[in-house]
């Protein structure tokens, strides 16, 4: 099977369809202008529980503006990220990056979630300052994120990212 | 000195060198590159959307932009120097792709639609910063900024499925087989 693929990979037919397809750039094109949309709300929320942006505003309407924003732009990229792993299945599933990323990922959501609906009954009852937990877990989410980013582009060069512990063959 | 020569010696440069032989350099700059130019896009867009009114009019136009650009600078300048590395990398090819080019064009149009809205329409942002429509040209400008950084984006995409991989050794490469 794997003979199968390698030789299908070769013929003339498949490369063609492979250099003169847009499909496959526009579907990366969108995913990472999703990243800039996701990441941007994230840092948004996340600075805000930090005092660093938006400040006069209360955390409640910083998180309605973003939120949205955000959890649209993820099922965007669920979408485009689904449509991409279809078209070249034995890169994404042979990348150690891909299956970290995917752990971060399920992290990622799952940590945001709870991340907004704790900050959101902690802005309610205290005024001004939030604590050191949910800063620091505000600087975690940050970072969180940003790995997922990373492990995702890490998916075109696993062999030079993580050399003998990568699943390439 | 003429364009391919200036061209080649960036390409012939230590760090250019230095960036075609190490394993790891190019895939980190080029995520740090795409990170950067990601959150360029989502911060300004942010600026744009209320230009358009969008998500309301109650936050002023000046304020969200003083907050917002400030991201948006920090990552422009990280965008441009890995940017700046990966030219220097592969100088040649990116020179001779179209859609490098296109991309250098539209990043030009994307400052100078910028410039142009900084110098004449935010003149009368006094009477439109807040809870009132922002005027055409205001409109206009975002509308356009945001065409044009989708259009970067894209555009950077693309070359990255055109521009191929050039394996050809300098002629000026003095190789050495022994061990």
């Amino acid at each position: 099977m794997h003979g199968f693929a390698d030789w299908l990979a070769g013929t003339g037919f498949s490369r063609t369809i492979q250099s003169v397809s847009w499909v496959i750039p526009s579907l990366q094109s969108i995913h990472i202008l999703m990243i800039g949309v996701v990441f941007v709300s994230v840092l948004m929320i996340a600075l805000r529980v930090l005092g660093r942006m938006r400040a006069d505003q209360p955390f409640e309407a910083v998180w309605r503006r973003f939120a949205p924003w955000m959890w649209t732009g993820l099922l965007v990229m669920a979408g485009t990220g689904l449509l991409l792993i279809t078209a070249e299945p034995v890169r994404e599933f042979t990348a150690l990056s891909f299956w970290l990323k995917m752990l971060l990922l399920a992290l990622g959501v799952t940590g945001t979630a709870l991340y907004g609906r704790g900050l959101r009954s902690q802005a309610r009852v205290a005024t001004g300052q939030f604590s050191g937990g949910a800063k620091a877990a505000s600087v975690l989410l940050i970072v969180l994120w940003l790995a997922v980013i990373f492990l995702g582009r890490a998916i075109a060069y696993d062999k030079e990212v993580w050399a003998s512990f990568s699943l390439h063959a | 000195m003429d364009i391919p020569s200036i061209i080649h010696s960036i390409e012939a440069s230590a760090p250019g060198e230095w960036l075609r032989t190490s394993v790891k350099a190019l895939p980190i700059v080029e995520s740090i590159h795409v990170l950067a130019a990601a959150t360029v896009f989502g911060s300004v867009f942010i600026v744009d959307l209320r230009l358009l009114g969008l998500p309301d009019t109650r936050r002023p136009v000046t304020l969200v932009s003083r907050e917002v650009l400030r991201l948006t600078w920090a990552a422009f300048c990280v965008a441009v120097l890995a940017g700046m590395l990966m030219f220097t990398a592969n100088a040649h090819t990116y020179y001779g792709n179209t859609a490098f080019r296109l991309k250098m064009l539209a990043l030009v149009a994307a400052g100078l639609n910028m410039a142009i809205f900084h110098a004449a329409g935010l003149r009368s942002v006094a009477r439109w910063d807040q809870g009132a429509p922002v005027p055409l040209s205001g409109r206009l400008a975002g509308a356009i900024a945001i065409v044009l950084w989708v259009s970067v984006i894209c555009l950077a995409r693309w070359i990255g499925f055109t521009k191929g991989y050039d394996f050809k050794i300098p002629s000026d490469t003095h190789i050495n087989f022994q061990f």
